[in-house]
């Protein structure tokens, strides 16, 4: 996912393993734009993307999953996720978002 | 036409997911995508069924692939479209990859009945390997007029290993390609 961001011109990207690294790095990064995969260890990734929220109102979340669970996507889209991605993404999918999405 | 198809269920419309659509693949076109495993070719087709279109408020698609219809169900969440296996077992929705007329015909018929609908054709190097490759590249030239007349939009996976060059030109003689480098996945 990093490679792919670069590639498409995002240089500046962090990446964490779970909810609290994830949570850890937002608070300290406060990316623009935040890629979020639904399946996590420990706490999902709607209470992720819930938890990012909560630390800025305006940040942009893609939900990311490689399975197309309807049920999952309405909550992650409910949670404030403004967007979904199905795993593994490529270049115009990709694009696609942050062209959307981004400044 | 005298041939059989076979013949999909009522009701074939996905229900809006409230993504964005990703892919701009145009209505009238076929796209040759060139990659293994087929997963743009299937994440555009998703996309395409998941969200609005421009021209039609709502798509309805058409898969025939080598992957097994639970499978993609499973993997996509598609409820409703009709899904058709590339197999030689028997069954409703399994089409032999031998009988190139009722794969044909199967797919005219959704054109005819569904215009700016989607159609992934996915399983080409196995339609080329049961038959050869004159008789699948009259298939999806076939197709592609019938998709050129409906507005519908076609997505044909291909593996490039598995064709020598003048194979894939004669295949994007009259398709949009979709390039491996864009295919590029994370």
């Amino acid at each position: 996912m990093i490679e792919l961001l670069v590639r498409v011109g995002f240089h500046d990207v962090a990446e964490a393993q779970d909810f609290d690294e994830g949570a850890a790095i937002f608070r300290k990064e406060r990316p623009k734009i935040s890629f979020v995969d639904m399946i996590l260890p420990g706490k999902s990734g709607v209470e992720l993307t819930t938890e990012m929220l909560k630390i800025d109102p305006k940040a942009i979340v893609i939900a990311m999953s490689s399975i197309v669970n309807k049920k999952m996507i309405r909550e992650s889209l409910d949670s404030g996720a403004k967007d979904f991605l199905l795993k593994p993404t490529n270049e115009i999918a990709l694009g696609a978002v942050l062209a959307m999405w981004s400044d | 036409m005298g041939l059989f198809s076979r013949k999909p269920k009522d009701n074939q419309r996905e229900d809006g997911l409230g993504i964005s659509r990703k892919y701009n693949l145009l209505p009238g076109k076929c796209y040759i995508v060139e990659e293994s495993p087929p997963d743009l070719s299937f994440d555009a087709f998703v996309n395409i069924l998941s969200t609005q279109d421009e021209a039609c408020a709502k798509v309805t698609g058409l898969a025939i692939s080598r992957q097994h219809p639970d499978m993609i169900k499973q993997k996509y969440g598609l409820e409703r479209t009709p899904l058709f296996w590339l197999a030689t077992r028997a069954g409703q929705d399994v089409i032999a990859p031998t009988n190139l007329g009722i794969l044909t015909h199967t797919i005219i018929k959704f054109i005819e009945e569904n215009p700016c609908g989607v159609i992934l054709l996915d399983g080409l190097e196995y339609l080329v390997s049961n038959n050869d490759f004159n008789k699948a590249l009259r298939v999806v030239n076939q197709v592609n007029d019938h998709v050129a007349q409906g507005k519908c939009r076609m997505i044909v996976p291909v593996d490039p290993r598995a064709f020598d060059p003048k194979e894939l030109a004669l295949l994007e003689r009259n398709a949009e390609k979709i390039f491996g480098a864009q295919a590029r996945r994370a």
